[in-house]
């Protein structure tokens, strides 16, 4: 008998592409940037399936084989495939439900084939309180059957400024039960816990600033870890003493691992100067610093 | 590895058709984090030295296919990516002479994730100096 809590249960470290953002085709290559997660030990990977698959939605015979080759060298687990549902996708008038639905299943075959397992379903919206689009529901009850054909579950984002005790996220968890369904789950972005703002100042003339908002209290995502199948770990800035300056990195990891969520949380860089050379691989390496001491690691 | 602007400098040049110049081209990528569908894209104008062309006297050409910038509205399955410019070919009869040249190129994208008010807003305008060999 022991009392030592069980070390595998606990959040895994990953990292979003989208964080590199600015270096990606200029500075970093898709293999730079699975080599810069391989040194920092962050084996959980985040693409976008529309920026980081070359010749998507047809990749190339050559293209996936070398994908299969860099997941295998730099030892990378394909966790989370970003995807949408783009429903202005014409102008004029928003997708049929059918329209959403294929779209869907070409991304559950692509991620499946690249070995994901969550996608991050980013739907589209109506209003500026980003209500989705009316017939959600149809589709993704339509989509059901092929997610679990191709073992990949659907996440919703949940970002700010959403709060988690929102009727948003009431209806997410309502389908999910009374669907009981498996293949729906929640992405919960960090930023939703949101206390602090960095300056104004920090922001350069042409980057894009959230706008402040309400934060939910941590607590609040306890019932919903349930469904909550990755997390976007959300940062903006990290301090020369590995500290992130607006979210409270070490109340939401405890809660985690108190709860025994095991799932990833990758790494996703929001902040000021994406787009000088380093400044996100930096700041990227310094909120794995963090995440490692917070973790026990 | 592309360069960083979105108006890239290689890529900058007048087109011949039957011996006549017909008119230029040059590279843009796409400075948003993701890939795009055609249908996404709102018609682009580009300037250069301060005369504005728009509409059929663009096309734009895409993993080596051509295409009106009407027929793009209808698109929705052809994919812009990251790794790849577009090269916009603008209809000049006699093309640029060699030398420096102030580019402008204009236009925005949807995104459905994003209120639908930033359809027209994501995007804009990116201006480069270049110059035609």
């Amino acid at each position: 008998m022991t009392n030592k809590v069980d070390i595998n249960i606990k959040p895994k470290r990953g990292v979003s592409l989208y964080s590199y953002a600015g270096e990606y085709g200029v500075t970093m290559s898709l293999e730079d940037m699975f080599a810069e997660m391989h040194d920092m030990g962050a084996r959980g990977l985040e693409i976008l399936a529309n920026s980081h698959i070359e010749g998507y939605p047809n990749p190339s015979e050559e293209w996936l084989e070398n994908w299969d080759r860099l997941i295998e060298k730099y030892d990378i687990v394909p966790v989370e495939y970003g995807h949408w549902v783009d429903s202005r996708l014409y102008q004029g008038r928003h997708l049929t439900a059918e329209e959403s639905y294929e779209m869907l299943v070409r991304d559950f075959k692509l991620a499946n084939r690249l070995g994901f397992t969550v996608l991050r379903t980013k739907l589209g919206v109506i209003n500026n309180d980003l209500t989705p689009v009316e017939n959600w529901r149809e589709f993704i009850k339509m989509a059901l059957p092929m997610a679990e054909k191709y073992n990949v579950r659907m996440c919703p984002e949940i970002h700010a400024p959403t709060l988690l005790k929102s009727m948003m996220v009431d209806d997410y968890v309502e389908f999910i039960e009374e669907t009981g369904t498996k293949y729906f789950g929640l992405n919960i972005d960090f930023g939703v816990f949101t206390t602090q703002t960095i300056p104004a100042s920090e922001w350069g003339p042409n980057e894009f600033i959230m706008p402040e908002s309400d934060h939910s209290p941590v607590k609040d995502i306890i019932p919903l870890l349930p469904y909550v199948y990755c997390c976007h770990a959300k940062f903006v800035k990290m301090s020369d003493d590995f500290e992130e300056m607006t979210i409270p990195y070490e109340k939401i990891i405890n809660t985690l691992i108190e709860h025994n969520w095991d799932g990833y949380m990758v790494s996703e860089y929001e902040g000021p100067k994406k787009d000088v050379p380093g400044y996100a691989v930096e700041q990227v390496r310094k909120h794995h610093v963090m995440m490692k001491r917070i973790l026990g690691e | 590895m592309l360069e960083k602007p979105c108006i890239q400098s290689r890529g900058f040049k007048n087109v011949e058709r039957n011996g006549q110049v017909i008119g230029f081209q040059v590279n843009i990528r796409s400075l948003y984090y993701r890939g795009l569908w055609l249908s996404q894209l709102r018609p682009a104008t580009v300037t250069v030295d301060g005369e504005t062309f728009s509409g059929d006297q663009i096309t734009w050409t895409i993993n080596d296919v051509t295409y009106t910038q009407a027929e793009m509205a209808e698109l929705g399955d052809v994919h812009w990516g990251l790794l790849k410019p577009a090269t916009l070919t603008v209809a000049k009869e006699g093309g640029l002479e060699s030398g420096s040249h102030e580019i402008e190129v204009n236009y925005t994208y949807s995104c459905s994730y994003f209120p639908p008010v930033a359809d027209t807003v994501l995007g804009g305008t990116q201006k480069r100096t270049l110059i035609l060999v």
